[in-house]
Parts: structure tokens; C-alpha cells; sequence
């Protein structure tokens, strides 16, 4: 009896190898937990400065000599002195040159103030000679401007005069400043976004003013729900942002979430939206994207219709739709905008070439290195004869061909359009033949890479190409340690990562599970309209239903 | 977060737990294992009545559960026997899980360096294989049942296109006669093919996060008749196509069937990869759900979290995976584990049941 025990007694080396199986991938997850509690701790610390109030005194002198040592006498600060009306009161505006309509001010503002202002419009009784104008009535009844206001303190008047505005002071006034909107911007035609290209559909994508951007949104029929909430980002550069749902589909939780992590994040110059895709994702260690970001106009309205929610920054064009699934990496509008046959098949193609630019290498290598019985026997025959010469293992080989077409890809992203091109088609060509005819590569193994590579193009969005593309050398390593069961592994890898994902509380994966019929009718196939009755479930909306 | 990390179990989540759980070495096992005691082409009916005492005991655990809504096993058994014997059959549950965990791992590596990896040692295999699950065990078990319903419809396309395909060496009169010999050796199988389904006992745990308890009767029930329907299927095929005599001599008669038929001119010529891939996530998904459950019942008898015993179990798992000498010993140490499961899961709950109506515990 206790020999047979002992026998069964495991070698010493087994003991360290299971102290290797628990000791990494719990340093592993020690390391990653630092590093979660680092972030959250740079959360935490908001520094809620409190603005110093500077009020104003209500004396143009005193008023404009502040302004002056406070902006530190700037060149495009251009402050103008001058008599209301007819009268001797003084008044000055001030505007930054260069980014306010000098039309405006100079056609409006101006001319209405000095010229057109006679005592004779004030008819109020009052007392004429210590104010004769209050600011009541300037902005009652003289200043023909759409955007007026008033601010009391320093900071939110020099924050004014910086977005393009003017200000109007007054001598002898109440302590406070009107601004009045005369915000010019550079914008550029809202043209066909270059990176997201369709043969039919709308040719309309965002440009770099949020302003555009939300009459855009606005201008797609009317929708009286669509909300658009105005925040201000940025500690020292602070721009607008705007966050749009419908209200009566949008779950409120989740609108709710967005805002406080929009609200949490804390930089002091969000450049694009890409910042705060990277600040809001739930998972910063995950290659896929978990926000979408998009050009085009339908990608969002239709975002919207599911109960998402939109985040604009001005300055950028590219507009953030959370939360995002896995789906909607390979969708693309125009599967909508054909009739659902064609958009099924080419849908389903997507997922292929997702697949296969994810898995083909990997498998190329199990089969060609472990697993060469499983290829039938003329094709290994075929494949040994044109790998004779070839002095590498499969994984060399692969890498060779897929690093060299990763920086040709990037190479020609960089070079002008035409020239890009050229690099792309010479460079791969030549570069597959000669490796061939070099013998460092075989030529079956550069159809792979080809193929491959094509297959990744067909993914609609760039960055969810990305993804596939780093997962793909990862594949390739799993596969050159243990072959097919290395795929296997990786494919489980991949599915256990995606299962754990969580975008904005949705789980990433959705909607192919949870189980949900109606969900699948636009996921791996888009089923006709009449069939789409229901907003995807997953969304958790507030009006489940498209069509009564 | 706004919603909480740990949703609760639907009812079609629940059937695709308890048939991944199932479906697992036996697919490749079962015909041989149900042949050797059997003797005859009956075997499918063995399968199909031991799926049905199955799904019997299934119904009494789920019966227990409900007892206790919002408890798992390692809550309510010591309401039920007290806190010493309560420990115990805790203690006995998780062995359970834990060997149930490493037998699948074990099984894995074999089959692999049988099949795919002659070179390659177990070891590797095995420690890769575990790595990937803590890494998804760890997510808790909504991710679990996520990935169960990833995997679940991609095993299911493999396994019918392999059943279609391997028709073309069926040959039904392998299956004749039926009966030949009295129901005798098909009740004398019955052992066998019943323990085959162990996996059922999940419900024991996942009863308490169900979202809608009530419908856990249909969920065991579906959730068992979906690998009864691979298993018979599985049996068919092998015992149309190799014969009985030529099942009992195969240590993986499954895979020696898919490999004895080809297809010239296709992709592939051979399609057991196909069904090996399929193997490796069920195997996977078993060994997922068996780690966390002994996690789970670990976290519980103590009242503590359950990422600690996560990580505490992957060595024990380890090393248990690695006391089998051979491949026999495995089979006997997988029967054994049956036999326990046996009176654990279908003698126990039954036991448990009665007391609980007798001493008539309030949750």
C-alpha cells in the first residue's frame, strides 16, 4: 500500500512547475492591478482650484489698465476706446484680432454704438446725465447682435475674448462686462470623410468645428428629442464638447456614465477625440478599440437610433459613439443601404477576412510545421517541393514576409497619395517575387501573407484592422510553440478576453451572446427591414421598438 | 461601475453551462468506455436511458436548489446536516471539482501528444492550457458564461458537419441487431453511459445566480438532452462504421473514425483537426467551469473572495493533473471520479432532499 503511494509520488520537478503555473500569472495579475490602482489614484487627485475672483470696479480706466497687465499686453488684443453716441461717455471693446468677425463689429457693433445711438431713442424719463446709457438698454435696444451676455468676472471674460468673442465695457457703470458673440471659425466643407469610403450613400462626414458638426447632426431630419449637452474640457486649453443621445431611446444610466467619465477625465489639452477614447475606455490593456470613432454623418445617426451615445470635441471630425461592440467593428452603413441580400453576403465575407487575417498565418504555420499530415498529400508534396530551398523555419519565414508588409503599409500611409500607391503595388510585388526567387521565402507562403493582407483591407475600420493585425503575430508565436493546439489556444485566448470586456457596461461581445434572436438579425447576417422590428436589446433603450 | 459585474444567469445561459460542462472527454471515450461493457451494437439505447437517469438526478438537484433560493451547495449543506458534516460533503464536492479539473487536463495533453504534438511534453501543454483559464476565470462567472456561448454554437456546426460526413462509412448493418441479446447488456452499459453525463451537478451552484430559478428545470433538461443527442449521434457513427468488435480494441474510437474516412480534392483530406478543435474547447470549457467551481466552494465554506482560491488552486490542479503514470491510470482515476460522482450527485441530493423535508429548514 504505501509503496503503491509512493510511487505515485510526483518528481520534485513537478512541484516547481506548479509553483510556475500560479507564481506568473498571479505576478501578472499583481502587475496589472498596480497599474489599475494608479490610474484610479490620478483620478482622485482633483485639484478643484478655486478661481480667484476678480470682479470689476465698474471705471473703464481701472477696468481696461487690469486688462491690460493681466493679458500681459498681448498683440492681438486689441482693445478700442471711444464715445457712445454723441454723448461723452466712455466705452471700450475689446476683441482678439484674427479669430472675431471684424465684419460684424466693425458693421454692427461699432457703427450701431457710434453712430446710430442718439439720446433720442432714450425715452425712458429717466435721469440723462450720470449713466446716460445702462447696459439694459444698450442691450435692449441697440446692439443687433444674436449672441449677447454678461460676465463679472475676469477669468470667464478672458475666456470669452479667447473663443472670438467681445467684450463691451463701460465707464460709470455696473461692475459687469457684455460679451457679445462675434466667434469666427476656420472651417472646411463638410466633404466625403477619406477614411471611410462607400460606393453609395451619403457623402457627407464631420468637419473640425463642433458648431458644423452639430448642425449636421441637427440637419438630419427633424428630431425634436435629439439632446445635445454642452460641456467644457481641458484644464489649461479648454475646448467644447458636446454629448448627444436621443432622450427617449438613450438609457439614462447609461448617458448618466458617460458624462461622469467625460466629467472625470482631467488633461490639460484634449487634442481630438482620440484622448478621450483613451480616457474613458474601460480597458486600457485591451488591443481592441472600445470606443468607435467615425467621420461619417450615418455611422453616428444611426449609433443614435440604437440608443448610444455621441461625444463631439471641436477641433476634431472624428466622433465617438459609445458603447461599442464587436458588431460594429465590421459593419459598415452601406450594408443598410443595399438591399439586405447583397448586405448579408457581404457582411458575412467580413467576418471571414476578419477571420483569416487573424488566423491565416498562424495556421499556415501549424500546418506547414507540426501538422503536415493533415494537408492533403499532392498539395504537401507540392508545398515540400517549393520549400526545399527555403533555409528557414515556417515562423521566420512568416515574420520576414508580414514585418516587410506592415512597413511598406505604413511607408506608403506616409508618402503622398500617388506615389503611396506605387510603393504599395512595386514594393509588394517586387519584394514577394524577388524573396521567391531569392529562396528565403516560399511561394505558397507569400499567397498566405497576400492574402492576409488584403483580408485585413476589408475591415471597415481602421483601427479594429489594427487590432487584427497585432492579434495576428500573436497568433503566430502560439502557433510556432504548439501548432494547432497553440491556435486553439489563442482562439481561446481571444474569446475569454473578448467575454471579459465591458464597454460601458455592455458586454463587448454582444450582441453574439447572450443568446438573443432579435439582436442577431443584424449581426451576422442583416436581415430585411421588415424583419428589424426591434432596437438591439442590448442597449437596454427606453423605446424598444423601430417600427409600431 | 453603474451596473453590477456579476449579471445573473439566463435560462438558455444556463442550459449552455450544464452541455459544455457535459460534453467533454466523453464524446471521444464514451463509445469505447459504453462497448466494453455492453458487448453489443445496443449501446445507443445504454446511452440514451443513462441520459435519461441523468436527467432525473438533475431534476432532484435542482429541486434541492430551489429549496435554497440565492444559495449555491456550499451555503445550504450546512443548514441542512449541520456545520461538521455540511464541511465535509463541501470538502468532497471541491475534491471533486479539482480532480474532475486536472482529469480533463490530463486527457487533454494525452490526446494532444497522441494526435497532434508528438514532441512537445505534457507539462507545456498543460501550463499553457491553465494560464489562458485563469485568465478567464478570473472575470468571474458572467465571463465564463459568455465564453461557454461563444464556443457552444461553433462546436455544434463542427460536430454536425463531422456526423454528416462521416455517413460515408456508415453502415447501418453494424448496428444489427437490436436487442440481439435481451436488454440485459444494454442495462449493464447504463452504468457507464450515466456517468458520462456527470456535469449536471453545476446546477447545484448556478441555481442561486439564476435569473429566473424557476425555469431551472427546463434548462437542466435541455441542457442534458443536447449532449445526449451528440453522445447517441457519436455512438451511431462509430459503432456504423467500425463495428462493435473494433470499438472495444480503440483507446479513442472517435477519432479513429473521423480519421479512417477522407475526402480527396477538399481543403484538408482529414478532418480529425476539426474535431479535435472542437475537443479542446469543450475539454477547456469543463476545465474552466470545474476550476472555478472548487474556487467557488473554497470562497464560500470561508466567506472570503474568490480570486485568492483561484490562484491557490492552480498548483493543487497542477499536480493532480500529473499523478497518473499512463494513460490507464487516468481511465481508472476518471472511473473513480465517476463512481464518487455517482453517489454525490444522484444518492446525495436525494438524501439531502429528504432531511431538508424532514427537519423542514428555513432558508
Amino acid at each position: 500500500m504505501w509503496n503503491m503511494f509512493v510511487s505515485y509520488l510526483p518528481d520534485w520537478t513537478v512541484f516547481l512547475q506548479a509553483l510556475i503555473v500560479v507564481s506568473i500569472p498571479y505576478a501578472l495579475s499583481r502587475m496589472m492591478s498596480m497599474t489599475k490602482n494608479a490610474a484610479e489614484n490620478n483620478i482622485e487627485q482633483d485639484d478643484q482650484e478655486a478661481n480667484p475672483q476678480r470682479d470689476f470696479s465698474g471705471r473703464l480706466d481701472i477696468d481696461l489698465d487690469r486688462m491690460r497687465t493681466e493679458f500681459g499686453n498681448q498683440a492681438d488684443l486689441n482693445i478700442r476706446t471711444f464715445c457712445l453716441g454723441n454723448t461723452n461717455q466712455q466705452a471700450a471693446i475689446l476683441f482678439v484680432n484674427g479669430i472675431s468677425d471684424r465684419d460684424l463689429i466693425d458693421k454692427h457693433i461699432m457703427k450701431s454704438l457710434m453712430v446710430d445711438l442718439t439720446l433720442v431713442g432714450h425715452e425712458q424719463g429717466r435721469d440723462v446725465s450720470s449713466p446716460p446709457f445702462t447696459k439694459q438698454y444698450l442691450k435692449n435696444n441697440v446692439l443687433s447682435v444674436g449672441v449677447v451676455k454678461e460676465v463679472d468676472r475676469f477669468t470667464d471674460l478672458s475666456s470669452e475674448l479667447l473663443r472670438g468673442h467681445t467684450a463691451l465695457l463701460l465707464d460709470n457703470s455696473n461692475a459687469s462686462v457684455i460679451i457679445l458673440g462675434t466667434r469666427k471659425e476656420i472651417t472646411r466643407s463638410a466633404g466625403e470623410p477619406s477614411s471611410e469610403i462607400l460606393v453609395r450613400g451619403p457623402r457627407l462626414g464631420f468637419n473640425e468645428s463642433i458648431c458644423d458638426n452639430t448642425t449636421l447632426l441637427r440637419q438630419h431630419g427633424e428630431k425634436t428629442n435629439l439632446t445635445i449637452t454642452q460641456l467644457r474640457v481641458g484644464q489649461r486649453v479648454t475646448k467644447e464638447l458636446a454629448i448627444v443621445y436621443i432622450k427617449d431611446i438613450a438609457d439614462d444610466n447609461l448617458v448618466q456614465e458617460v458624462r461622469e467619465r467625460v466629467e472625470r477625465m482631467n488633461l490639460d489639452d484634449i487634442q481630438d477625440t482620440g484622448y478621450i477614447e483613451q480616457l474613458i475606455e474601460d480597458n486600457y490593456l485591451s488591443p481592441f478599440p472600445q470606443v468607435q470613432s467615425t467621420e461619417r454623418l450615418d455611422r453616428v445617426i444611426s449609433a443614435l437610433m440604437e440608443g448610444r451615445v455621441a461625444i463631439l470635441l471641436d477641433g476634431t471630425p472624428f466622433v465617438l459613439t459609445v458603447p461599442t461592440t464587436f458588431n460594429m467593428l465590421l459593419q459598415s452603413p452601406e450594408d443598410y443601404y443595399e438591399r439586405w441580400i447583397p448586405g448579408t453576403l457581404v457582411r458575412m465575407l467580413r467576418y471571414f477576412a476578419a477571420f483569416v487575417s487573424t488566423f491565416g498565418p498562424s495556421l499556415y504555420i501549424s500546418f506547414i510545421s507540426f501538422h503536415q499530415g493533415l494537408i492533403p498529400t499532392k498539395l504537401a508534396l507540392s508545398i515540400a517541393d517549393t520549400r526545399a530551398g527555403v533555409p528557414f523555419p515556417s515562423l521566420i519565414e512568416v515574420l520576414i514576409m508580414e514585418i516587410a508588409l506592415e512597413i511598406l503599409r505604413e511607408a506608403g500611409l506616409r508618402l503622398p497619395k500617388p506615389i503611396g500607391q506605387t510603393i504599395g503595388i512595386v514594393g509588394g510585388l517586387v519584394i514577394g517575387e524577388a524573396a521567391v526567387q531569392a529562396g528565403i521565402v516560399s511561394p505558397l507562403m507569400v499567397i498566405v501573407v497576400a492574402v492576409t493582407a488584403i483580408s485585413s483591407f476589408a475591415i471597415p475600420q481602421y483601427n479594429a484592422g489594427i487590432a487584427l493585425r497585432i492579434l495576428r503575430f500573436i497568433a503566430m508565436i502560439f502557433a510556432a510553440i504548439f501548432g494547432l493546439y497553440g491556435v486553439v489556444l489563442f482562439f481561446l485566448l481571444l474569446c475569454s478576453h473578448l467575454s471579459k470586456l465591458i464597454s460601458f457596461g455592455v458586454p463587448y461581445i454582444s450582441p453574439a451572446v447572450p443568446y438573443r434572436l432579435q439582436d442577431w438579425k443584424d449581426f451576422l447576417i442583416r436581415a430585411p427591414f421588415k424583419l428589424m422590428k426591434h432596437r438591439p436589446k442590448m442597449m437596454n433603450t427606453k423605446d424598444p421598438l423601430r417600427r409600431k | 461601475m453603474r451596473m453590477s459585474e456579476q449579471e445573473s444567469i439566463t435560462t438558455h445561459q444556463a442550459v449552455v453551462i450544464v452541455a459544455n460542462y457535459i460534453l467533454g472527454v466523453g464524446i471521444l471515450t464514451l463509445p469505447r468506455s459504453a462497448a466494453e461493457q455492453v458487448k453489443t451494437p445496443d449501446i445507443w439505447l445504454s446511452i440514451i436511458i443513462g441520459g435519461l437517469i441523468a436527467m432525473l438526478a438533475g431534476l432532484i438537484i435542482v429541486k434541492l436548489s430551489q429549496k435554497f433560493p440565492g444559495m449555491t451547495f456550499y451555503d445550504y449543506s450546512q443548514q441542512i446536516v449541520g456545520k461538521w458534516i455540511g464541511c465535509i460533503l463541501n470538502l468532497i464536492v471541491i475534491g471533486y471539482f479539482i480532480s474532475m479539473a486536472s482529469v480533463m487536463l490530463r486527457a487533454m495533453a494525452e490526446v494532444n501528444t497522441l494526435f497532434l504534438l508528438e514532441e512537445t511534453p505534457r507539462w507545456a501543454m498543460i501550463i499553457a492550457f491553465m494560464w489562458v483559464g485563469i485568465y478567464l476565470v478570473v472575470g468571474g462567472l458572467s465571463a465564463i458564461t459568455r465564453m461557454f456561448e461563444i464556443i457552444f454554437p461553433i462546436t455544434v456546426i463542427i460536430f454536425v458537419l463531422i456526423a454528416v460526413m462521416s455517413l460515408k462509412i456508415f453502415d447501418i448493418n453494424n448496428l444489427r441487431p437490436v436487442l440481439g441479446l435481451g436488454i440485459a447488456p444494454v442495462l449493464n452499459g447504463v452504468k457507464t453511459t450515466a456517468l458520462s453525463f456527470s456535469g449536471f451537478e453545476i446546477m447545484l451552484l448556478i441555481v442561486a445566480s439564476m435569473q429566473n430559478p424557476k425555469t431551472a428545470q427546463k434548462a437542466v433538461l435541455i441542457g442534458i438532452g443536447i449532449p445526449l443527442l451528440f453522445y447517441v449521434t457519436t455512438a451511431l457513427m462509430v459503432i456504423g462504421a467500425l463495428t462493435i468488435e473494433g470499438v472495444t480494441s480503440l483507446t479513442w474510437p472517435t477519432i479513429t473514425l473521423i480519421k479512417s474516412f477522407e475526402f480527396p480534392g477538399i481543403l484538408f483530406e482529414r478532418y480529425e483537426s476539426l474535431l479535435l478543435v472542437i475537443w479542446m474547447m469543450q475539454i477547456f470549457t469543463t476545465f474552466v467551469i470545474t476550476h472555478y467551481s472548487a474556487a467557488m466552494g473554497m470562497a464560500r465554506s470561508m466567506r472570503k473572495d474568490i480570486r485568492p482560491f483561484l490562484y491557490v488552486l492552480m498548483p493543487v490542479i497542477y499536480i493532480v493533473a500529473m499523478l497518473p503514470k499512463n494513460i490507464n491510470d487516468l481511465f481508472h482515476f476518471s472511473d473513480s471520479i465517476g463512481k464518487l460522482a455517482f453517489v454525490m450527485f444522484v444518492i446525495l441530493p436525494i438524501v439531502l432532499l429528504g432531511i431538508a423535508k424532514l427537519r423542514g429548514v428555513q432558508t
